[in-house]
């Protein structure tokens, strides 16, 4: 049998499946149950920079912005509901989180301005976090910024955050740089120790018949996880930064292929969010015994076997392959 | 010494709370304050001077809550409540049996008038007048510090004696007035409060322990005994309250006494009085008293019981002229109260030999409903004591030109010490005006020596109301208990009170103006109009401009443009150095919003450090250069009474009116909110036809009637305005010929975009662009105003060409428009529905809450009439009675309608036998043909009846309308329908009568500010309910069903308008009582309520709120008389509560304990929808309908 055990970010983990930063943070029971089963950590759901700020405007806007207008209401929210709107209360769940698991807890960070909110990474810090994800999720809208500037940007942000706290921090992706490794390696330059590969991107969907967008969220398919697979394969010896799939693991399998990509850690979510915990119990059991079939004694062993760096047949990772297919059906 | 700066609300809840251990009470302006801090500070824990965290219960009236008191007093506990006006008279009954039981007890009342002709907010001494019955000990404040000191003295001397006392400071004067006060800390209440007082009190409590009966019933031999024996405890307690009042004194310094006296030792005019306005008299006594007067004020600190020995002792001998004061009125009595009681404390005198000469005494009226009382009016009472024959009853403060009581008053008198500062700010209620003032006054109270005052008055608008902030600070004690007549700064916030009333009135000599506008500097002068310019030059005034809202959106914070002004306020007031007052506004907001996280702070800041930038001061020439002057606030085609009283009413000029002007029993005119043109909305619906479905929903949801849709004749329109487009109708068979155009009310609009929210027209290429959209209003304006009085003047086609669907009922003419609720209101739509479906016939009980108040209250109304002079009539009575009011407008309807039949009877034979077929035969109120023949076969019948000759002919005259069924409507809010008045609907329901009751279900009490009521959900948070609501809703409409005979529904207009207009039209249609349950999306629910449709839909979709109608006539076609209309959940109840703020702050505050209620508030959905699954599935034999008939005929008989 495979000893699934290993190190992410220097954490121990007992096997490198981790709860993907989702609205299971909400579910301590879920939790419970999906490290029974064997996730090694969990991320928690991002501390959203624009959502904090949204939320106190809101509150400002629709209750502190309602008092003293009528002479027969002087507000409509009892006064002690003026209460701190900022990351209160995800703090105080990353501390429950941290006081009922046993494994490590990763807080989730959200932002794309330098601005004073990775401060809150402190706050992460000492509410126990035992780890950062830096979440860069970003979409160029603005023609006048350029590539380069954008990337400049994320990566002060990265080190704003490596700079204050001493607990590790990894960057979760978006899968659409052009230069992915040299951007990685400025990721690394920052301090960043991990990497989290990829970012989904919540795409709203087309309402044809009310002709307007909604946005629903689509749970992630084994479809995605070539994209993970092929960056981190490409990436498994260019960079030291640890890295971690995110998107598309829902089978046994699946976690292999990343294993063997080069990723130390797995990160699930759709299929326990379609599932339940039971899922993880799942890929777990899967991902052993198909290492173990492998004949793999530990993850070390397996780790990037089919990187670029390493594969017999790496070419394929590479343009060619695109080439060959596209020959192929003529 | 600690001082604070806090309003009188706040001062005396402080004491109360931490004095009691049980606090039981009921919202109700302007004392719900109180409670509500009481509230909160149980909430967050504060414990009372023991230690102990007092329990405060919501009740479901002042008379629960009075119950609820009179059992805690008797379990041995400390009580306190807080109430005022109809409250008061509610606790009445108990207040008897408490007082006769000598139970320990002290309340505060912020005193209110009593509705009498109207209701009234405001303040006068009418509700604590009537409670003088009781043997309450009645004691009187006059102001902030008073208020607090006389709070303390109370709970201390009940305790002291067993007589309870009803602490009484006047209601918004004192109550809301921000005052800086040396407040009173633990330790001296600790001081204060007799220890061997509590011990007995707790000796005396019901225990089986020690058992007694009380509250026995006695008879003839023993009652009248019984009744004197409490006699000693009266007697004694003046003497105990001088004991009390002298501790108090050397705990504090501060010494009262039973009267104080101020003035001359030797005056010979004196005038007595109480609450507030002995405050104005005092300011005044002084003034007169440097001019060499011989004057002086009895301030009556103790009204109940009446000390005869100590009043007399504070009198000086010397007086020879005396006019007492009362702020009540007790129509037809010989005096008012407190003339009464001085008139017979004086005869006693004489008669005892005490007092050798009497002197001449006059009693005078002032004050009522928060009418202002001055310095000049309390020189006029003194002028009028010097006259050789004084009216001996007057009263002051109204012009009387019918009974001629008023006296003469010099408006321009000012007698205000030039060493106080004095500032007056015109706000929007949205802009945080009066919010910024109240951070002002504590910046100014509490960081510097000056003394400092704040009163606020605001109209009684829910959207785009006015607020006028009246500021004080100074050296000296401020004593001025009147609204500012000269102001040395003067801010406007908004540039449409320019146009709107004479804001400059009281700005005095070399004032400072403040002006937000949107204007280039430059431009300003030359944009104000001959009155406002006329002003600034001849007061020799400085003019400052800035274009706040800019400011403030450039800082995030949209039109919030308060810490701005409040920046420039400072900057020129000069009062503080300027770069001090901005630290002070930064903490202020650090203080205020830092709770709510950095953004908040973080923006207003930038606000603050932009402010200064764009102040300009504007040159004020020496003379007046505009030749435009202020628009008439009504048009000149509005009727007579709007242009002689409503008209200096909007303007603000009413207390100006004389007597006469006014109807003496309270009945106005309706059809008069058209005339009050507010132009509140800053951008409104714009038509696009090109795109237009006709579907009517814009009009179906618009909370304000601000944008209508009609068909009419192709020829109405010729003569229409050049950008009158019209359309064909298209959508509808039955109204084919016709056209159709949508108008927008711009003046009338609050710009809430719904209309353009509902919307489903898109253009196909550019989807933004809806068949409806929200453009800049002074893009629009004129032209839209012209059109919208053309469309007006279009005659309506007959009600029956137009079909009951709920696409089309728009169509038909609202009788209810532009209220002033708030923007996005959900209960108004469903108002005006109902006077589309049955306005021309309809009578209204309205419940007291927010439907009477944007329903009925002055200066405009708007109910409006037809093309017929027909629209609805309407009556609000009282919070608690509106259905019983209702079913009595029923009975007494119905009663008239069997006369004219009778009369009608009468006359068969000799009427045209079709006449008189017609007018017999079937007709109900929703069969519109049958309504129509019936109208026209009364008018002939009138004309046939003129030629009649007998007083049975007259009489028919009289009452043939009632000829034509009419519909009896009750309405009201959750507050009352759940709670308060739930014990008369269940009534009227049970009745069987055919009245109909709809609630507009808020799920808290809205008007008073977010109070929970029995209809509040489970999981929100609320007012009394800060910890997120822990039990279940009630199920209005289960209890409602259990008759049988009773047709409920439940419905939700704003998401669901078909389902609302079946129902609306099944209940006016059911022959008996009908309840309909209207979810009403509120600003209480706190989001923005142009999402309410899609919320709502969540509600009914989570099966928060499920839809149904239960008709009893099913019943009789063997049909489950229930029928649920939405009875799939297709949402989560979590989905549902996460968009709502009053559930969200649950979840950020306690994260388990919302995660508790939310699951279960789900299980209580999954029950309810269980049990109305199998109550919509029973199956019934049909019944033999001779039984119901015969049922139905008892009924009515």
């Amino acid at each position: 049998m495979t000893e699934l055990a290993t190190r992410w970010l220097g954490l121990e983990l007992q096997s490198p499946l981790v709860v993907g930063a989702s609205p299971l943070t909400d579910d301590l029971d879920a939790l419970k149950a999906c490290v029974r089963a064997g996730a090694g950590a969990v991320v928690m759901h991002s501390l959203f920079e624009e959502q904090l700020v949204e939320e106190q405007m809101a509150a400002h806007r629709f209750i502190d912005s309602r008092i003293n207008m009528d002479a027969e209401a002087r507000s409509f929210f009892p006064e002690s509901e003026v209460f701190e709107m900022g990351s209160g209360s995800y703090l105080q769940r990353l501390e429950l989180l941290r006081r009922s698991l046993d494994v490590p807890v990763i807080a989730s960070l959200n932002g794309i301005s330098t601005g004073g909110w990775t401060g809150h990474a402190l706050e992460l810090e000492a509410a126990g976090a035992h780890a950062i994800e830096l979440n860069l999720y970003d979409l160029a809208t603005d023609p006048s910024e350029t590539a380069d500037s954008l990337e400049q940007r994320q990566l002060a942000v990265v080190r704003s955050v490596t700079e204050q706290v001493s607990i590790p921090v990894s960057v979760k992706l978006s899968p659409f740089y052009s230069a992915l490794p040299a951007f990685v390696a400025g990721v690394e330059a920052a301090g960043a120790r991990g990497l989290v590969l990829f970012n989904r991107f919540y795409q709203p969907e087309m309402d044809l018949d009310e002709l307007e967008l909604s946005r629903e969220v689509v749970l992630s398919s084994s479809a995605e996880l070539p994209l993970r697979l092929h960056a981190a394969a490409m990436l498994y010896g260019q960079t030291s930064l640890e890295m971690a799939v995110s998107g598309g693991v829902h089978t046994g399998d699946d976690a292999a292929k990343a294993i063997l990509s080069g990723a130390t850690a797995v990160q699930v979510v759709s299929a326990i969010l379609a599932d339940g915990p039971g899922a993880l119990g799942q890929i777990h059991d899967g991902l052993i015994r198909r290492l173990s079939d492998m004949g793999y004694r530990d993850l070390i062993e397996a780790r990037g076997a089919l990187s670029m760096e390493r594969a017999p047949n790496s070419r394929t990772w590479e343009r060619l392959n695109y080439a060959r297919l596209l020959h192929g059906w003529k | 010494m600690e001082f604070h700066t806090l309003d009188g609300n706040e001062a005396v809840s402080s004491v109360a709370y931490r004095l009691s251990e049980t606090i039981a009470i009921y919202p109700i302006t302007p004392a719900s304050v109180m409670g509500e801090h009481a509230d909160d500070w149980a909430a967050l824990g504060k414990p009372n001077l023991w230690g102990q965290v007092p329990s405060v219960v919501e009740m479901q009236s002042e008379a629960g809550a009075a119950g609820a008191m009179h059992g805690a007093l008797q379990a041995g506990s400390l009580v306190t409540t807080f109430t005022a006006s109809q409250g008061l008279l509610l606790m009445l009954p108990n207040l008897y049996k408490i007082a006769g039981e000598l139970s320990p007890f002290c309340m505060h009342i912020a005193a209110r008038s009593i509705a009498t002709h109207a209701l009234s907010i405001f303040c006068d001494h009418s509700d604590v007048m009537s409670a003088r019955g009781t043997g309450f000990a009645l004691l009187a404040s006059g102001s902030v510090q008073e208020a607090q000191d006389m709070a303390a003295i109370g709970h201390a001397v009940t305790l002291e004696s067993r007589v309870p006392v009803m602490h009484f400071f006047d209601g918004f004067r004192t109550s809301h007035e921000i005052s800086k006060i040396a407040a009173l800390s633990d330790d001296d209440l600790k001081a204060l409060v007799p220890h061997e007082g509590l011990e007995a009190h707790r000796s005396r409590r019901m225990t089986p322990d020690r058992p007694v009966v009380r509250g026995t019933s006695q008879n003839p031999d023993a009652f009248f005994q019984a009744r004197e024996a409490i006699n000693p405890f009266y007697q004694a307690f003046p003497e105990k309250l001088e004991a009390v009042m002298d501790r108090f004194a050397g705990i504090t310094g501060r010494q009262y006494h039973l009267f104080d006296y101020v003035g001359h030792p030797e005056a010979d005019r004196v005038i007595i009085l109480m609450g507030s306005g002995a405050e104005c008299a005092h300011e005044t006594v002084e003034w007169l008293l440097e001019q060499g007067e011989k004057v002086g004020v009895l301030k009556v600190r103790l009204f109940r019981p009446f000390a005869t020995d100590r009043f007399l002792s504070a009198l000086p001998e010397t007086v020879e002229q005396l006019a007492v004061l009362d702020r009540t009125k007790e129509p037809g009595a010989q005096g008012e109260p407190l003339l009464l009681e001085v008139s017979g404390a004086l005869m006693e005198a004489y008669s005892r030999g005490d007092r050798k000469v009497l002197p001449r005494v006059i009693g005078g009226r002032y004050g009522l409903s928060s009418r202002e009382f001055t310095p000049a009016m309390v020189c006029a009472i003194f002028d009028e004591l010097e006259a050789e024959a004084p009216k001996t009853r007057f009263t002051v403060g109204v012009r009387d030109d019918v009974s001629h009581l008023s006296l003469g008053v010099d408006s321009e008198l000012d007698i205000e010490s030039p060493k106080t500062r004095r500032a007056l700010f015109f706000g929007l209620g949205a802009d945080g005006t009066v919010s910024s003032n109240k951070a002002s006054i504590k910046i100014l109270g509490e960081g510097t020596d000056l003394f400092a005052q704040g009163h606020f008055v605001y109209d009684s608008k829910k959207s785009g109301a006015t607020t006028v902030s009246h500021l004080r600070f100074g050296p000296l004690p401020i004593r001025s208990s009147y609204q500012i007549n000269r102001a040395q700064f003067v801010a406007i916030h908004a540039p449409q009170f320019l146009e709107r009333f004479d804001v400059l009135d009281h700005a005095a000599e070399g004032a400072t103006v403040l002006l937000n506008v949107p204007w280039p500097e430059n431009e300003v002068w030359e944009r104000l109009s001959v009155e406002v310019q006329r002003v600034l030059v001849e007061r020799k005034a400085r003019l400052f401009v800035i274009d706040a809202a800019e400011v403030a959106e450039k800082a995030g914070l949209e039109r919030r443009i308060n810490t701005v002004m409040q920046v420039c306020f400072f900057a020129l007031a000069d009062i503080l150095p300027r770069e001090e007052a901005i630290a002070h506004i930064k903490e202020s907001i650090r203080k205020t919003w830092g709770r709510r996280g950095p953004e908040v702070v973080r923006r207003n800041v930038e606000a603050v450090d932009s402010a200064l930038d764009n102040l300009h001061e504007v040159p004020v020439p020496d003379e007046v250069t505009a030749t435009r002057v202020r628009p008439p606030r009504v048009p000149e085609s509005a009727p007579d009474f709007v242009q002689k009283v409503t008209r200096l009413l909007l303007e603000g000029q009413g207390d100006k009116l004389p007597v006469s002007a006014f109807p003496p029993d309270g009945t106005w005119p309706t059809g008069t909110s058209q005339y009050e043109k507010r132009t509140i909305a800053l951008e409104i619906p714009i038509w696009e036809s090109d795109l237009c479905v006709q579907c009517n929903f814009c009009a179906m949801i618009c909370p304000h009637t601000a944008i209508t849709s009609k068909v009419f004749e192709p020829e109405a329109v010729k003569g229409a305005p050049e950008a009158f487009e019209v359309v064909p109708e298209t959508q509808t068979s039955e109204l084919e010929g016709l056209d159709y155009r949508i108008q927008v009310a711009p003046d009338d609009c609050t710009g809430c975009g719904l209309c353009v929210e509902v919307c489903p027209a898109k253009d196909r290429t550019q989807p933004k662009r809806k068949a409806i959209n929200m453009q800049p209003i002074e893009d629009h304006r004129e032209v839209e105003a012209e059109n919208l009085a053309f469309f007006r003047s279009i005659p309506d086609v007959p009600r029956d060409r137009i079909p009951r669907d709920f696409k089309s009922l728009p169509l038909l003419i609202p009788l209810f428009e532009y209220s002033g609720a708030c923007s996005g209101c959900g209960e108004t739509p469903y108002i005006r529905l109902l006077t589309q479906l049955v306005g021309d016939r309809l009578l209204i009980a309205n419940a007291t809450g927010c439907s009477s108040i944007y329903g009925g209250n002055l200066p405009t109304t708007p109910y409006t009439v037809n093309a017929d002079g027909r629209g609805p009539t309407w009556n609000n009575s009282l919070f608690e009675d509106a259905a019983e009011l209702g079913l009595g407008m029923r009975l007494g309807l119905d009663k008239l309608v069997g006369r004219a039949r009778q009369l009608l009877d009468g006359f068969q034979g000799q009427l045209p036998e079709a006449l008189y077929s017609e007018l017999t035969g079937a007709c109900t109120t929703v069969d519109e043909t049958a309504m129509a023949s019936r109208r026209t076969a009364i008018e002939q019948l009138r004309s046939w009846l003129a030629d009649q000759q007998g007083p049975e002919a007259r009489e028919l005259e009289t009452l043939a309308d009632e000829l034509c069924p009419k519909s009896v409507w009750v309405i009201g809010g959750d507050g009352w329908a759940y709670d308060i008045g739930y014990g008369g609907l269940d009534h009227a329901l049970a009745s069987g009568q055919n009245l109909k009751l709809l609630v507009l279900d808020t799920e808290v009490y809205s008007n008073t500010g977010g109070q929970q009521s029995k209809a509040t959900p489970m999981g929100a948070i609320a007012k009394f309910a800060a910890a997120g609501k822990a039990t279940r809703k009630k199920d209005l409409g289960l209890l409602a069903m259990s008759y049988g005979h009773v047709y409920v529904a439940q419905i939700a207009m704003q998401s669901h308008s078909n389902h609302t207009t079946k129902a609306l039209q099944e209940a006016e249609s059911f022959d008996g009582p009908a309840l309909i349950i209207a979810h009403s999306p509120c600003i209480a629910h706190g989001y923005d309520l142009v999402h309410s449709p899609a919320q709502q839909k969540r509600a009914v979709d989570s099966w928060a709120w499920p839809l149904y109608r239960f008709d009893p006539r099913r019943t009789h076609e063997g049909l489950p008389p229930l029928q649920l209309d939405s009875p799939r959940q297709k949402v989560t109840m979590k989905a549902y509560m996460q968009e709502e703020a009053r559930f969200r702050m649950l979840e950020l505050r306690d994260p388990e304990r919302y995660e508790q209620l939310v699951a279960a508030a789900s299980e209580a959905a999954t029950e309810q929808r269980e049990l109305y699954k199998q109550l919509a599935g029973i199956h019934f034999e049909p019944h033999e309908s001779s039984d119901a008939d015969n049922d139905k005929g008892e009924r009515h008989d």
